[in-house]
């Protein structure tokens, strides 16, 4: 036997996995470390659920091995494997009349009599679970009276009283609300955490995903796209690329995904720095403006999340000074922009050029919009006020901008409903 | 039960007082309608000469004859029917997840009623004049256990439960098929005991039969009891049940045989008796207000019992001195239950 293998949960070898004629996934190579949070990460359709019935032996494989704990899958009788394994599908279950501590305490059945009766170990280990996933108070409700949130709780704890190594999870966060999408992801990582429970989960946000694994598998097209760490297999451009993303981008150091307009209502340029811009920049690519900017420092948070957004930047080196040949570039880029926003930043020696950088844009008659609230505050004095709009807020900012930039009526093109009828 | 109740620590000891009080009252009602079933006939008998009779069974008189030769066989027959019947309906609706199946569904019937029809339209057994009282017995036997192998046989090939119920749903069509083209064919004069057959009745049972299904039932019973444990987890679904430790392949072959042993046992002796395999499981769960196999097992016998007990009472009484249809009875008070209870979605399985 291959002792490389005993730190390993779980192991896959050169796997392929599908349905009788159809092979879905294909030349898998695996290994869970006990202890670790594992996740599935792939677009819809593409055999993460398939891999996970595989390795829980719902489906057989169409190929290649798989060792759990250093025995092959198929060697191990299905009490031997329930007392290693457990899972939570995303099959609805509502059996009728359990309450559930009831429900919970099925999932003793690898280690009860016969006739399954619960001892006194039974029952604490039930309670253990129950208080694991934050559901001691649900233990007397009748289980067909949960909700989702609730719902996904109990079965998480059905599976911990097998008190199991490995846990595989198909969707557990599908069709939660926030509260209980956060609190189920933090009961799995606790799980992992304090437990030493191996973790295999399937899931669909990759920002979440980035955030609670310690390895991520991405299976896109038939196979493994790539597997390690997620802090170096989760990049911005292979996630676009596991996802297709087109007009979406995933920033791993933001950890989360920005959505880009599609620019055509005009271009914008801004003024921000030190994460002034941040809110300014996702609200105008909503908006549908194409955005330029500048000068950033290549460090602030503004600039993370203006080129996750595919806005053109104008950059500086951190900690620098914005020399001329920024400036130079910034004000042509300003030169082709529709409108220059000024974020309201604040003004030191190393961003004191980005205040010129406005002056500049007045001086050549370009309509600004400022965030900032008086004029007093504008630290700038030129000779065309006329072109400046002080607007004070966002709300003002976005009222300014549709003043300026029409929102295409597309209620012309609807056809026309009458009343009358 | 209050919510109170429920939180109490020690939960067990009150989850199991409601259960307790149920089998008590079950198991007394029941007695009752078997004393009564004793009893109460077409000829009427005073208590104290049933008394006699039972106690001192050994002259040759008619009163003798109906009391041991046809009224305790059929109580005790009605007893077994039901009890049969009713755990066969519940293992079937556990394992299709299913409220609406029964053993009926599964074609193990329809099954029973061709070879029957066989044996009782047509001339094929002419020959054999000496068999011919168990003739019925044996080929309804044959004929639903026909029709449970082909199911078995789909079974070990399909991994849908939803799959096999339409399997088992088409054999009854077939099965069907087959009956009516026979009885089309047949001689007017044999029809009418083929469609009194069909009707269903636990009049005409021997002690031998009833020996036969006391022994092969209790058995099989015996098994399914300790089928409980698996069969709760299969209340999550196959998969789950699989993912905690049941061998799914021979524990879903030997729910069908286990159900379909019961089934046949009870049909090729009575002929079809409609509802109670499918109206007394959700009648048990609703009365012991568990889902627990181990529970509603000897449940679902006692509540089977029950009511084919005091529906056989009814049917031989009513307009007596005519008896009604067994499954005429057992259907007006199954249908009704079953169709408040879907509506109530107390039981949804």
């Amino acid at each position: 036997m291959n002792r490389t293998h005993q730190s390993h949960i779980l192991t896959c070898g050169n796997l392929s996995v599908g349905y009788k004629d159809k092979t879905i996934l294909a030349g898998l190579n695996l290994a869970f470390e006990a202890g670790h949070f594992i996740s599935l990460l792939g677009p819809n359709g593409a055999g993460k659920t398939t891999l996970l019935r595989t390795l829980s032996r719902h489906l057989e494989p169409l190929g290649g091995r798989i060792d759990v704990l250093g025995r092959s899958l198929s060697s191990l009788s299905a009490m031997e494997l329930a007392k290693i394994m457990a899972v939570v599908l995303t099959d609805k279950v509502s059996p009728p009349l359990f309450t559930v501590f009831e429900f919970v305490a099925l999932g003793r059945y690898p280690h009860t009599d016969f006739l399954g009766r619960l001892g006194s170990e039974d029952r604490s280990v039930v309670q253990n679970a129950l208080t694991a996933v934050h559901a001691e108070d649900l233990a007397y409700r009748p289980f067909a009276d949960l909700s989702d949130g609730e719902r996904q709780k109990a079965l998480v704890a059905r599976a911990l009283a097998q008190q199991p190594r490995l846990l595989l999870l198909d969707e557990p966060t599908i069709h939660l609300d926030l509260k209980h999408r956060v609190e189920v992801m933090a009961i799995l990582r606790d799980l992992c955490r304090s437990r030493g429970i191996t973790v295999v989960a399937s899931l669909h946000d990759v920002d979440v995903a980035a955030k609670v694994s310690d390895r991520v598998a991405l299976v896109k097209d038939g196979g493994l796209s790539d597997w390690g760490v997620p802090e170096a297999v989760l990049t911005g451009r292979a996630v676009a690329e596991l996802y297709d993303f087109n007009d979406a981008e995933f920033n791993s150091h933001l950890g989360s995904i920005e959505l880009r307009g599609d620019g055509r209502r005009g271009r914008a340029f801004v003024v921000a720095g030190m994460g002034s811009g941040a809110l300014v920049y996702r609200m105008l690519a909503k908006r549908g403006f194409a955005i330029a900017t500048g000068v950033l420092h290549t460090n602030d948070l503004d600039y993370y999340v203006a080129r996750s957004l595919g806005a053109e930047c104008t950059v500086q080196a951190p900690m620098e000074a914005i020399n001329d040949m920024a400036m130079t570039a910034a004000a042509e880029q300003m030169e082709v922009c529709n409108v220059v926003i000024d974020c309201g930043f604040a003004v030191g020696p190393m961003n004191r050029n980005n205040v010129e950088l406005l002056r500049v844009a007045m001086q050549k008659g370009k309509s600004v919009l400022s965030l900032r609230s008086s004029e007093l505050e504008v630290l700038y004095h030129t000779g065309a006020k006329t072109s400046l709009v002080l607007c004070g807020d966002v709300v003002h900012l976005l009222e300014a901008l549709d003043r300026r930039f029409p929102v295409n009526d597309f209620t012309q093109n609807l056809p026309e409903y009458s009343l009358e009828a | 039960m209050t919510t109170a109740e429920y939180i109490l620590p020690r939960a067990d000891s009150v989850s199991w007082r409601r259960p307790l009080v149920v089998f008590a009252l079950l198991g007394f009602l029941t007695t009752v309608l078997m004393v009564l079933n004793i009893g109460v006939g077409s000829v009427y008998f005073s208590p104290e000469e049933i008394w006699k009779t039972i106690m001192q069974h050994q002259s040759v008189s008619t009163m003798d004859a109906i009391v041991w030769k046809i009224r305790i066989p059929r109580a005790i027959a009605a007893v077994l029917g039901g009890a049969y019947l009713a755990v066969s309906g519940l293992l079937l609706q556990v394992y299709f997840r299913n409220p609406i199946v029964g053993p009926f569904i599964l074609g193990i019937s329809s099954g029973a009623t061709v070879m029957v029809s066989f044996v009782m339209l047509t001339t094929l057994t002419v020959g054999m004049t000496v068999l011919s009282p168990f003739m019925t017995t044996v080929a309804a036997f044959a004929g639903a256990y026909g029709v449970m192998l082909i199911v078995v046989a789909v079974a070990s090939r399909v991994k849908s439960g939803v799959t096999l119920l339409i399997v088992g749903l088409m054999m009854g069509y077939l099965c069907g098929a087959v009956t009516s083209i026979l009885t089309a064919l047949a001689e007017k004069e044999k029809i009418k005991g083929f469609v009194l057959w069909q009707l269903g009745s636990f009049s005409g049972f021997k002690w031998s039969e009833i020996a036969v299904l006391l022994v092969c039932g209790g058995l099989v019973l015996a098994l399914i009891y300790l089928l409980s444990k698996p069969l709760n987890a299969f209340l999550l679904g196959e998969e789950y049940a699989a993912s905690m430790g049941v061998n799914i392949r021979r524990f879903r072959i030997l729910i069908l045989l286990c159900a379909c042993a019961l089934a046949g046992m009870i049909t090729s002796v009575a002929g079809p008796v409609a509802f109670v395999g499918l109206a007394v499981p959700h009648m048990a769960r609703l009365g012991f207000g568990t889902s627990d196999n181990r529970i509603l097992i000897p449940g679902a016998c006692l509540m089977g019992a029950l009511v084919t007990s005091l529906c056989d009472l009814i049917a031989r009484m009513l307009l007596s001195p005519v008896e009604l249809p067994l499954s005429a009875i057992t259907a007006f008070f199954g249908a009704p239950i079953v169709i408040g209870l879907l509506m109530k979605r107390r039981v949804k399985l």
